[in-house]
């Protein structure tokens, strides 16, 4: 009699072991996406989050067919802290490595953020053949050049979001000169964020600018990562007379300079052609409406409310219905379009082998959130163009009572640029 | 005029983060390396009455400040007070306590540049041709008042005759009936306050974000070191001295050098006058 409960629970225990092993034996293993992203700061939580989305609808719809079996995407992020000050590079190679060792990436997406880990990260991703897909931050063209200089070493890494060459002679440019034509403005103020692509960016603007007859006014001034005094700055450009202040910085710090320059009064248009603060939607609330008039550039249509694709507004729809917000980045829209290339990539190559998909990916043309997405097959940079129905199409918006307005390219633009009061002649 | 102008606004400010910092190690000789992590945890309590619970701003602020003196005093009570007298392991159990707070509050979803708080006052004025806003002229002035309230507290009321007895000589003042750990609690709870008092001057000219609290400790002690561990007159000095070297450098070799003022000046303090400019600490500069 004694013996009985004993047996019962040798029973559970053996059955135990022998169900468990076997069920997960049957259930399906996940394609898991590493993703490496700097979550403190906007162009990581918003990468994370439309990613989230894109593989909740694709999972909600059954997951991705792999040579005829459906299987989910499984999401892991990992934090690179890599836009915060201070934090070496070596510290997103390390997040990088966790996630294709540790985690079983079989794909890297999103990050890392900041252009010089990132560039960093190339070779870690060629050493483990793994597929990556950036998606946001990077502006660098060092990374697509690099591909296209060192194809068979590099032809792992993509890069669905816009890059500051493109982004700069295709778009902020032109939106500058459309400016100063419409407005009579020619004086051009720039302050910059003391890394990669801002000085490189910054720098470019200002030669290209003066060649374009606009006079630049000194060398561009460079703000370390988390400055938060821009006042000095400010009254240079009151005093040198601006008519524009060009502003490329990524740090949240932006509102401060926004805030600043709204109690001044300078009377210059603020044009962000990277500005963190200003392209997310609390932006409003954040600055109490001190950032009115400031133009910000959001790399890729969607990341503002658009009629960019038939695509942009539901994506924009559905982002609100998930977060409670709209679109918060530059790296918004771009993320949430990565699993859907990438599920389309591996239903085409019916396999997860790093080879094919490079292959498959190369051959991508669809209809997306912000235009039509192709790769250059040698550069595997996403195909820019001002027109939705030929490329990747970017997006620059002014904020104008509470609300992000397209203003460029003229292709999908919602409206008109505005001078603040204390601009007008 | 703008160097003037801004040079002292900025030194007010910098003067404000520092006081803190430089009345509890003057008084309990603690190096309280938590101090930036209460400069932003009370911009976010005062963020949190204003914004959540929708409070009438004044009222936010008061409070705020004094839940910041509360931590303050109870960081001291439960966590420093074991380890009092041990410099190094001061050191480490406060930078701890901020790290955990800092890392905490970024944990917890403060991140990013939405949390903001009002201005106390909207628009600027020209100040000789300068614009300069209200908000700035109010820090300045709450600043000075500020300088001039510690200087009579300390050398005209009982408590703080007893902090003053206390940074003198501790020893004397137990003897005298001064209960030093009470003071010690006083000094921390006073030190969080002025820092608290520092987060809602500046903080609604920016924004509210973690990485403000590794800034401000870095200020603050690069002030309390050149202006003389311990000593808040120096603290003022310092202030002003790297207030307005920021400015000039801001103006004449680039803002991207801002920062490195305040490093050079904690190096340079440490080489050529270890002690700093009104610093007691003259064993130091025995030793050099």
């Amino acid at each position: 009699m004694k013996r009985k409960p004993l047996l019962m629970v040798f029973a559970l225990i053996l059955g135990a072991a022998l169900f468990f092993p076997l069920q997960s034996a049957f259930a399906e293993k996940p394609i898991v996406i590493g993703c490496p992203l700097s979550t403190a700061f906007v162009y990581g939580w918003d990468a994370q989050r439309a990613i989230t989305l894109a593989v909740e609808e694709i999972n909600g719809k059954g997951g991705v067919n792999v040579g005829g079996e459906k299987t989910p995407f499984k999401v892991e992020v990992i934090d690179t802290r890599d836009l915060e000050p201070g934090v070496p590079v070596s510290e997103a190679l390390l997040v990088v490595e966790k996630l294709i060792l540790e985690k079983n990436a079989d794909f890297i997406m999103g990050g890392p953020v900041r252009s010089e880990a990132a560039l960093a990260a190339m070779d870690l991703l060629s050493k483990y053949k793994e597929v990556s897909i950036l998606t946001t931050g990077v502006l660098t063209p060092k990374y697509h050049a690099r591909v296209a200089a060192n194809y068979d070493k590099y032809k792992y890494c993509f890069r669905i979001t816009g890059e500051a060459k493109w982004m700069v002679g295709g778009e902020i440019i032109p939106c500058l000169l459309e400016i100063g034509k419409e407005y009579g403005l020619n004086r051009l103020f720039i302050m910059i964020q003391d890394v990669a692509h801002a000085r490189a960016g910054g720098g470019i603007i200002a030669k290209v600018m003066a060649k374009k007859g606009w006079h630049v006014i000194g060398q561009p001034e460079v703000y370390p990562t988390g400055s938060s005094d821009f006042s000095m700055g400010l009254l240079k450009a009151r005093r040198e007379k601006a008519d524009v202040i060009l502003i490329w910085m990524d740090m949240p710090q932006t509102s401060i300079l926004l805030k600043q320059w709204y109690d001044m009064k300078i009377a210059a248009l603020p044009f962000g052609s990277i500005i963190a603060a200003a392209e997310q939607p609390g932006f409003w609330k954040a600055t109490e409406g001190k950032g009115e008039y400031c133009l910000a550039n959001v790399v890729n249509a969607g990341n503002a409310p658009s009629n960019a694709t038939p695509w942009t507004m539901k994506f924009v729809e559905a982002y609100k219905k998930r977060w409670g917000l709209e679109p918060e980045g530059y790296g918004t829209s771009s993320s949430y379009m990565a699993p859907y290339v990438l599920k389309e990539a591996i239903e085409r190559a019916g396999s997860l082998d790093s080879e094919k998909v490079v292959a498959a990916l190369e051959k991508t043309d669809m209809v997306g959130v912000y235009g039509r997405i192709r790769f250059d097959p040698k550069s595997h940079q996403v195909i820019p163009s001002l027109d939705p129905e030929k490329g990747a199409v970017g997006t620059i918006f002014q904020w104008q009572a509470g609300r992000r307005v397209v203003v460029f390219p003229k292709s999908i633009a919602m409206g008109k640029i505005k001078l603040p009061p204390w601009m007008r002649k | 005029m703008e160097i003037f102008i801004y040079g002292f606004i900025n030194s007010i400010s910098l003067a404000l983060i520092a006081l803190g910092f430089a009345l509890v190690y003057g008084i309990s000789r603690i190096p309280n390396f938590a101090h930036g992590a209460l400069y932003v945890v009370c911009g976010f309590i005062t963020w949190s009455f204003v914004r959540s619970l929708e409070l009438n701003y004044p009222l936010s602020i008061i409070l705020a400040m004094i839940s910041t003196g509360i931590i303050g005093g109870l960081i001291y009570l439960f966590i420093l007070i074991r380890v009092r007298g041990m410099a190094i392991s001061e050191i480490i159990a406060s930078y701890a306590i901020g790290l955990a707070i800092l890392e905490g509050l970024r944990w917890r979803g403060f991140k990013g540049m939405t949390y903001t708080l009002p201005t106390f006052k909207e628009g600027s004025l020209m100040l000789a041709g300068t614009p300069v806003d209200y908000h700035r002229l109010i820090v300045v002035g709450v600043g000075v008042c500020i300088v001039a309230f510690l200087w009579i507290f300390t050398h005209h009321t009982k408590v703080g005759l007893g902090l003053r007895a206390m940074a003198q000589d501790e020893r004397a003042a137990l003897m005298l009936g001064i209960d030093s750990d009470r003071m010690a609690v006083v000094a921390m709870g006073f030190g969080s306050m002025l820092a608290g008092l520092a987060a809602v001057l500046l903080l609604p000219l920016g924004n509210i974000v973690v990485e403000a609290g590794y800034n401000v400790l870095l200020l603050a002690i690069a002030v309390c070191i050149v202006g003389g561990l311990g000593s808040w007159v120096g603290a003022v000095m310092a202030a002003f001295l790297i207030g307005f070297a920021q400015i000039l450098t801001v103006v004449y070799i680039g803002p991207h050098f801002q920062m490195v003022v305040a490093l050079l000046a904690i190096i340079l303090t440490l080489i050529l006058r270890p002690s700093g400019l009104f610093g007691r600490q003259k064993e130091l500069e025995e030793r050099v």
